[in-house]
């Protein structure tokens, strides 16, 4: 923008510029032009007298008083002798018939100044042929001033729309940067309102926007809490009877139901909580997470005698998931194998991109799934296995992505998440 | 320090808008030995601790009338009692909040009373013995509870806080077998799943940062199917 701003003041001074000093040379250069003939003619009057009634000596001594090198001065006498310093009278000839004084051009861009002067004996004519020197007298100079004028002016008028469209675009750039922290997740974020008007307007409305979303945040977060408060008081109640039962397997089948049901309310309350954590972009490095989580993890699989192999690309792969979300599935993911496996059982997790979007694989050499469609759905019921993949398959959705169980051909299990990229 | 307790009976206020927890708590309690009072509003609790001093408190977050965090700072203005907050919000902001306020210790919903009973006893002992037997000490191993820091042959251990968690509930029950179940309700507070591997990978980086191996315990013996245990000093 500030760019532009400064080309459309440039094209316009230099053809505002361009159409005042063209003229204006022009002029320079008739007037310098007038001057040397009214020099031509003050001079060519003075010997006026002498040539009506003086002899040719008279004449010639008063034509060398006038003559010098820019005014070359000869007289053509009705005789047709000429007195003083001839020229080239082939190529500029007198008309012998002239009454008035007359100026003529010549093609070399030299001028000649014909003076007729009557006498007794005729009319003789007084020629003065003037010097480009003269004639372009001082032309040079003020054109060479005109110019540094054109230049200085064009010059000033760049800096000046320069100096505009910064003050323009400071704002504009400003609150971009400010829509770029909100994007981020910076709530605290405010635009410092400024610039023109409309600029202001949009500044402030960015920061009433701003202020809503952190209002919005701030409700669900007040929302969730009510929820997990007015869920999770009952259960407390029903545990603290439960386990007031004299019956060792009455109250052991009870503590055992409000452990589920615990779990599952846990999860409800977790997946609520899911918008909070995200803020307003969720956004982290698969690369970097499942990186950590693996090596969380590997101290339990190295106890467990098991094989740990790890595929992770060697840079950032960036995925629309928050850094929990991801921790929490990733953990779920491990933590099953570990639990559903065999001790002494190997185990791989592998990254890859595909497109733009990740590939996260946990891959055991266990047993494998009976029916892996009904584990993708989410409809296992089978405890915490279903519980684990759970949370890995709503993470992979919220991400745009999706959760896909296998059991291989040659035995054991994959479970990959693919995680869509962070929003643009 | 507490009047009541180590003497026989100690004295609790419980301050709970819930009237199915406060019954069935009170009674919970009270079989396990002690003398619970119950308040239903914050006020109510406030005036309570203030006229009849109990030994402890234990302080729902969610009360009607007023922020129970709240009610802790104006009760840390005029009472230095032991308190115990139970919230049923799980976000560390909450319970970070809390403890600023001046609680001892936190229970998360839903609790068992079991384990509420387990950080009253040790909320108590460690408010009796004022700071001055705050440490725990296993053959080389030495835990200290108000400063969270574990040393073992004189070597300090750099440990993550769910593992010093874990490393002092054993050490104050060394010789015990402990089951994943207890440890995950008691040191996570979080209900068992049957299958769950949090405590297991815990106890893999303890045993690493205590320089022993599964194969070759030392300290922490785990008994196959039914827990594990921090193992004393002979005799």
């Amino acid at each position: 923008m500030r760019r532009r701003l400064v080309l459309l003041a440039a094209a316009t001074t230099s053809v505002v510029l361009l159409a005042f000093t063209l003229p204006l040379a022009v002029l320079i250069d008739r007037a310098a032009t007038n001057a040397a003939i009214a020099t031509a003619t003050d001079r060519s009057q003075s010997i006026v007298p002498t040539v009506a009634v003086g002899t040719a000596a008279e004449i010639s001594r008063a034509v060398s008083a006038v003559a010098d090198r820019d005014f070359v001065v000869r007289v053509r006498m009705p005789s047709g002798s000429v007195v003083g310093r001839p020229f080239d009278t082939a190529r500029h000839p007198v008309d012998p018939r002239l009454r008035a004084t007359e100026v003529r051009s010549l093609p070399d861009g030299r001028v000649i100044l014909d003076q007729p002067v009557l006498r007794t004996d005729g009319t003789a004519v007084i020629s003065t042929l003037m010097s480009e020197r003269v004639l372009d007298a001082g032309v040079w100079h003020a054109w060479s001033v005109l110019a540094m004028l054109a230049v200085t002016l064009f010059a000033l008028s760049l800096v000046v729309a320069d100096r505009l469209a910064r003050s323009m675009t400071r704002p504009v750039t400003e609150l971009a940067a400010t829509a770029e922290r909100l994007g981020r997740g910076d709530l605290d974020a405010r635009a410092e309102p400024g610039g023109p008007d409309e600029v202001r307007e949009v500044g402030l409305a960015l920061n009433r926007l701003a202020a809503r979303i952190g209002e919005l945040l701030a409700h669900e977060r007040e929302s969730v809490a009510d929820l997990s408060h007015r869920l999770r008081t009952p259960i407390t109640a029903l545990r603290l009877e439960a386990e007031s039962v004299r019956d060792d397997e009455a109250r052991g089948r009870l503590t055992s139901a409000v452990d589920e049901l615990t779990r599952g309310v846990d999860d409800v309350i977790r997946e609520a909580r899911r918008t909070i954590r995200e803020g307003v972009e969720a956004r982290c490095d698969a690369t970097s997470v499942v990186s950590e989580r693996v090596a969380f993890w590997q101290v339990l699989a190295e106890d467990q005698h098991r094989r740990l192999s790890l595929v992770l690309p060697d840079r950032p792969s960036w995925v629309r998931v928050s850094r929990p979300d991801l921790e929490a599935a990733m953990d779920a993911l491990l933590g099953n194998v570990l639990s559903h496996t065999e001790e002494g059982i190997g185990f791989g997790v592998e990254l890859r991109r595909d497109g733009t979007a990740v590939l996260v694989s946990v891959r055991d050499d266990g047993p494998g799934f009976a029916d892996p469609s009904l584990l993708e759905r989410g409809r296992s019921g089978a405890g915490s296995t279903g519980l684990g993949l759970d949370i890995a398959r709503r993470t992979a959705l919220a991400s745009g992505g999706a959760l896909q169980v296998e059991s291989p051909a040659g035995g054991g299990a994959v479970v990959t998440m693919r995680l869509g990229p962070p929003a643009e | 320090m507490p009047p009541g307790y180590g003497l026989g009976v100690a004295s609790l206020l419980l301050i709970e808008d819930d009237l199915r927890i406060r019954t069935a708590l009170t009674r919970a309690l009270g079989e396990r030995g002690h003398a619970v009072a119950s308040e239903p509003t914050a006020m109510g609790g406030l005036q309570h601790a203030i006229d009849d001093p109990p030994d402890l408190v234990v302080l729902d977050l969610g009360l009607p009338d007023l922020d129970g965090t709240q009610l802790l700072r104006m009760l840390r203005s005029v009472s230095q009692v032991p308190v115990i907050v139970a919230t049923a919000r799980d976000d560390d902001r909450v319970v970070v909040e809390a403890l600023d306020a001046g609680a001892d210790d936190y229970v998360v919903k839903p609790f068992s009373a079991d384990a509420l009973d387990a950080r009253i006893r040790a909320v108590l002992r460690r408010s009796s013995t004022d700071g001055a037997a705050s440490t725990i000490e296993v053959g080389d191993l030495a835990v200290d509870l108000k400063g969270r820091t574990a040393v073992l042959g004189g070597r300090p251990l750099d440990l993550r806080p769910r593992e010093f968690d874990l490393l002092a509930y054993l050490a104050a029950r060394p010789n015990e077998v402990v089951s994943k179940r207890t440890l995950l309700a008691e040191v996570w507070q979080q209900p068992y799943g049957g299958a769950d591997k949090t405590v297991d990978v815990h106890l893999s980086w303890l045993r690493r940062k205590l320089g022993e191996s599964a194969d070759e315990p030392q300290l922490l013996h785990t008994i196959r199917g039914v827990g594990v245990k921090l193992v004393g000093p002979p005799g």
